[in-house]
């Protein structure tokens, strides 16, 4: 067995390799986001100050008061002092976990407001994603296997929902199920006359309103997979290795698992390439349930000109994709063999 | 004379198009192959000849179908056998294939014995995976293949290493018949000889009884198989040992593919096509006549509206062609 | 080429995106020609105002102006109760029989008994049951309820004539009352009325006419989509060339950013720069430059992958060794074999820019509201004032439906693209 032996060593190298450069990318790109979110609105155009002042102050017109506001919000916000300064003290504060203090909801910390907002984002999203990618990894992979009318009525149908925007769809089951059907509460999270606690009645409040943002989101995502699947999946059909299985006599039920296999697997890294773009749309549709998560909180904080709250919400949601990225591209390296070869070549 | 190992005898199919047009592409095609003996198949890209591999196969799924004749190997005729029969106790045990393009002919999420398991148990659901492993081992020490390379993914080999996997698999179960598809055509030179040595090495240790060897190159047949047949246009026009095939062709569409051979590369068309002028036939409508007539400097009015069988000639050859040996020699004679 | 060109025609995934897509565009340019003035002009009082025909009460009254028709229709009463017979109305009714239906001599009713949606029962019984004088504990003003509810269900039937209208006298500065007799198979003619208008989609909440917008915001969101598409697709095959082309360092450089910016989620970026520019400065145009800079990443990845395999083609290096210009190897070997997947990438960056258009005016980072409507500010409009909660459908689903059925229709002609240039991924 030392020729085993050999082989399980360059394997691990393999891996290594890979999870290695993995784990330095996440590094980067964290680093990168830090960066963007705190450079991108100092390299724009126009005075940020100005802007926040003229949406706070709407309706004050004393230009002693106004003045003495910026100045107020420009040490708030650190901008008197040298932009590296300015940028370490914003690393040093990051490091404790210190986003700054919101304007809309003074004195609330930003950390405190995003942290009550996260698991609702969190519990939303995730297994929205999760659940439709696999239902429509298994719709694409029937459509490709089956053909025929499924195929036919299927796809146009796909290429459909996938087209329509996550809050588009939000919008139509929100007024079928919720208005018109009374299925399901209107909006929030959990009954409004309540207050999040631990407790049974809580959760179940929180999961009746649950179901439609999550319905939502589970059916664009289906879509768009099941798109993806299925060309994966005819593609892989008609791989010589599928013939040359033939005709070695293997069963095609067998042929059809190697297939949709190799069909899948890339579905893994697919995912975690548009991972960003699906929680994007997912939380915009929460806006339209109302629901307490991240999209909400973004979108209360634009309309109220809250700067720290929205550089504070973006951070964590781009962190959240990175970690999600860089777990997705942990798990196709382990199960897809052709990873660990590509380190080689 | 050995055991005769493969009867073909008028063996047609076509290919069912995406337009839903039929094209024919193995017509009427009738050999026999004796045990120990191997055959080259030669013709112009397009005649048929990958097809006329898949079809010998006996197993046909869309868009090949199968039409007409019989496929007889090691005197059992395969040809009228249930399909699920034909994959389970033929494939691979008595007639096996190995693609034009075996560099994508494995799974690549799949290790090799993993796959060479899934061969086995297609046939015999019950052998053990260390009859498995150790037949494998054996198999692939006897052909100089590192053991090794059972446990690898076939991404992680090379376009030679793949190619001489693949035909160890295809032939782990020791099948009466190989046909080798243009097994070394997208090889470097080293590769194409080893892989041309383990076909020979094959033959010669006996794990395999007799081999049909298709490919565009014909110095190659040469080298490799004791005879030759040539195709055109989904027919066989001729066939010979590889001497008199090479030397002293006689149909006028093999003299004219024999004198090409000195063009260097497939996909050069245009030199070909000095060599004999016009294209072949459209396959979706076969003319009534020869095959051949529209490009055939010797043909004759009746050439165009008289189709010809494949018959004998003298020395065990046979021949598709209206003129007969001497007419045909004499021919070339007036020419030079 | 010219093949491949009757082949997209002949595909049926494509020619019906590319049908939809033109009679979407038609819909935009003819439109505005019937039905011009502002689209942000707030024509109504109300806000949420139905789809539908509207005239001048006041114009159809003026018996003078115009002819009056009589018609004897069989069922108009019918429709007439069905009209004023109002559900509100129809439940106060089913509340008193079941509540003070039972009396001396008369039977009880329960609730099973009487159907709400049956106007007929509802109203035989009611005129069976019903009382005025009659008090039953009542207070005087819940039997004055009841009262006006008896008088409003004898008025469905009342066959009086009504006969005032007023003019305002513009020499006497005063309004004159005119009398005119009104009977109930009087008809006028929609078209002698002087002042009508087509709502076919009603209006909004600040009262402007949905259809006369949403034309309006289909070509602002069409044209957002084709200048981010067309930024995107542009930057994204610079990159892609030249990374794949000049390979390298400069490769590097730009896989490195490439690389960054396919993780870090678009809609983040979309966000800060949005926010940063301020809503001033955020026209139509300026928010399709931002989405056009910030997705050109697939493009660019995609094409310097076909870059890179095509490099070392034959027919690339026998121009290199021909001894052909670099720009003259891009633009003759090199562009005609990526051009198919730019032309299906730049489809689905128009989709994708009006889709992320409309993301970011829900979130409240579209184009500045003042200028032009676009497909995302009328949702936000929508969603902000509540439409779907007031049941005024009109106002968010043709929008959601116009967004679905553009992107619906560009995919569908990137899919029969997809077809046509890979030919593996054909049905068959």
């Amino acid at each position: 067995m030392n020729e085993q032996s050999t082989i399980t060593r360059i394997t691990k190298n393999g891996y290594f390799k890979y999870f290695s450069k993995k784990i330095m990318w996440l590094g980067i790109t964290l680093i990168a986001a830090v960066i963007l979110n705190f450079f991108l609105p100092r390299l724009m155009p126009g005075d940020p100050i100005a802007g926040i002042v003229s949406r706070v102050a709407q309706g004050v017109y004393d230009q002693a008061a106004l003045q003495d506001m910026y100045e107020r919000y420009e040490r708030a916000f650190g901008l008197d002092r040298p932009v590296l300064e300015q940028f370490f003290i914003y690393i040093g504060n990051l490091l404790r976990g210190d986003l700054g203090l919101s304007f809309s909801r003074y004195p609330r910390p930003v950390a405190d407001i995003i942290s009550s907002a996260l698991p609702w984002t969190l519990a939303l999203q995730f297994p929205a994603i999760i659940v439709g990618w696999t239902i429509g990894n298994v719709l694409g992979a029937l459509a490709a296997y089956i053909r025929r009318a499924f195929d036919k009525t299927l796809m146009p149908l796909m290429l459909f929902v996938g087209g329509v925007p996550a809050f588009g769809m939000a919008v139509i089951l929100l007024s079928i199920f919720a208005i018109n059907l009374g299925w399901f509460p209107v909006a929030g999270g959990y009954a409004f006359d309540m207050i999040p606690h631990a407790s049974w009645a809580f959760f179940m409040s929180a999961i009746d309103h649950w179901w439609l943002p999550f319905l939502s989101i589970v059916l664009i995502a289906i879509g768009g997979q099941a798109l993806g699947m299925r060309s994966m999946s005819i593609y892989e059909l008609n791989a010589d290795y599928v013939k040359y299985s033939r005709y070695m006599g293997i069963k095609d039920r067998k042929i059809v698992r190697y297939v949709f296999r190799n069909a899948m697997l890339p579905q893994v890294t697919g995912l975690a390439l548009q991972i960003g773009t699906m929680i994007g749309g997912a939380i915009v549709a929460e806006i339209i349930f109302s629901y307490p998560g991240l999209g909400t909180t973004i979108m209360l904080a634009i309309r109220t000109g809250d700067y720290p709250l929205i550089s504070g919400a973006t951070l964590i949601i781009t962190i959240m994709v990175l970690l999600v990225v860089f777990i997705l591209d942990i798990i196709y390296g382990l199960i897809d063999p052709r990873v660990k070869a590509s380190q080689f070549e | 004379m050995g055991n005769i190992m493969l009867e073909v005898n008028g063996l047609t199919t076509k290919y069912v198009t995406r337009f839903k047009e039929n094209v024919y592409a193995v017509s009427d095609v009738s050999f026999t192959l004796e045990e120990g003996r191997s055959v080259g198949i030669a013709g112009e890209s397009g005649c048929g000849k990958s097809t006329l591999a898949l079809s010998l196969m006996g197993y046909y799924f869309a868009p090949l179908h199968y039409i007409k004749g019989d496929i007889i190997i090691d005197g059992k005729n395969i040809s009228g056998m249930k399909p699920d029969d034909v994959r389970k106790n033929v494939l691979g045990t008595e007639i096996a294939y190995i693609p034009q393009a075996a560099m994508n002919a494995l799974n690549p999420t799949r290790k090799v014995i993993k796959f060479i398991e899934d061969v086995i148990r297609a046939h015999d659901p019950k052998a053990t995976k260390k009859d498995i492993f150790d037949l494998a081992r054996q198999r692939f020490e006897v052909l100089n293949l590192p053991v090794e390379t059972l446990y690898k993914y076939s991404v992680e080999l090379s376009g030679g290493m793949k190619q001489r996997t693949v035909i160890a698999v295809s032939t782990i179960l020791s099948p009466k018949v190989l046909i080798a598809d243009e097994p070394s055509s997208a090889l470097d030179v080293t590769s194409q000889k080893m892989v041309i040595k383990m076909i020979r090495d094959l033959m010669d240790l006996g794990l395999i009884k007799s081999m049909i060897f298709i490919t565009h190159e014909l110095p190659l047949l040469y080298n490799v198989t004791d005879d030759i047949m040539v195709m055109y246009a989904a027919q066989l026009v001729e066939s010979g040992t590889a001497d008199q095939m090479i030397f002293d062709p006689l149909h006028p569409y093999s003299k004219g593919l024999m004198g090409s051979i000195l063009v260097p590369e497939d996909g050069t068309r245009d030199v070909k096509l000095v060599a004999i002028p016009g294209t072949p036939p459209n396959l979706k409508k076969p003319p009534e006549g020869c095959r051949f007539a529209e490009r055939c400097v010797y043909a004759t009015p009746k050439c165009k509206v008289s189709g010809v069988a494949y018959h004998d000639f003298d020395n065990n050859r046979k021949c598709r062609c209206h003129m007969s040996e001497n007419e045909l020699r004499e021919a070339y004679a007036n020419e030079q | 080429m010219k093949n491949h060109i009757r082949q997209v025609l002949r595909s049926g995934k494509f020619m019906t995106g590319f049908i939809i897509i033109m009679l979407i565009l038609l819909l935009v340019a003819v439109y505005p020609l019937l039905n011009p003035g502002n689209p942000l002009e707030m024509i109504g009082y109300n806000s949420f105002v139905k789809p539908g025909v509207y005239f001048s009460l006041y114009d159809s009254l003026d018996m003078e102006s115009r002819h009056v028709y009589r018609f004897r229709l069989e069922g108009a009463d019918e429709l007439r109760i069905y009209n004023k017979f109002g559900t509100e109305d129809r439940i106060a009714v089913k509340e008193w029989l079941v509540r003070y239906g039972e009396r001396e001599g008369v039977p009880g009713l329960t609730e099973e008994e009487i159907d709400v949606d049956d106007r007929y029962q509802l109203l035989d019984l009611w005129w069976e049951h019903y009382d005025p004088t009659l008090r039953l504990g009542m207070t005087i003003a819940a039997s004055r309820v009841y009262q006006r509810l008896d008088a409003r269900v004898a008025g469905i039937f009342n066959l009086e004539d009504y006969n005032v209208y007023t003019i305002w006298n513009e020499e006497l500065e005063e309004y004159e009352v005119h009398q005119t007799t009104v009977v109930n198979d009087d008809y006028v003619n929609v078209n002698d009325i002087a002042n009508r208008i087509w709502l076919p989609l009603g209006t909004e909440n600040f009262g402007r006419d949905v259809m006369k917008q949403l034309v309006h915001a289909i070509r602002t969101s069409l044209m957002i989509g084709l200048v981010a598409g067309t930024i995107a697709t542009a930057i994204g095959l610079l990159l892609g060339l030249v990374a794949g082309y000049v390979g390298g360092i400069v490769d590097d450089i730009i896989m490195f950013f490439t690389n960054l910016f396919t993780v870090i989620p678009g809609i983040v970026l979309l966000i800060l720069i949005s926010y940063s520019i301020g809503q001033e400065q955020r026209g139509a145009m300026t928010v399709a430059v931002v989405i056009g800079l910030t997705s050109w990443i697939w493009t660019a990845r995609s094409v310097r992958s076909q870059v890179m395999s095509l490099r070392s083609r034959d027919h690339v290096n026998l121009s290199k060794l021909s001894g052909h210009s670099m720009p003259r190897i891009v633009v003759r070997d090199i562009l005609p074999y990526v051009a198919s997947y730019v032309v299906m990438a730049f489809v689905l960056q128009v989709s994708s820019g009006i889709l992320a258009e409309a993301g970011l005016s829900m979130l409240g980072l579209g184009p500045k509201t003042t200028d032009v409507p676009t497909l995302g500010l009328m949702m936000n409009w929508a969603m902000r004032y509540t439409a779907h909660l007031m049941g005024a459908w009109w106002a968010y689903y043709p929008v959601v439906g116009v967004i679905a059925l553009i992107s619906f229709s560009l995919n569908l002609m990137n899919t029969g693209l997809d077809q046509v240039f890979n030919p593996q991924l054909r049905e068959g």
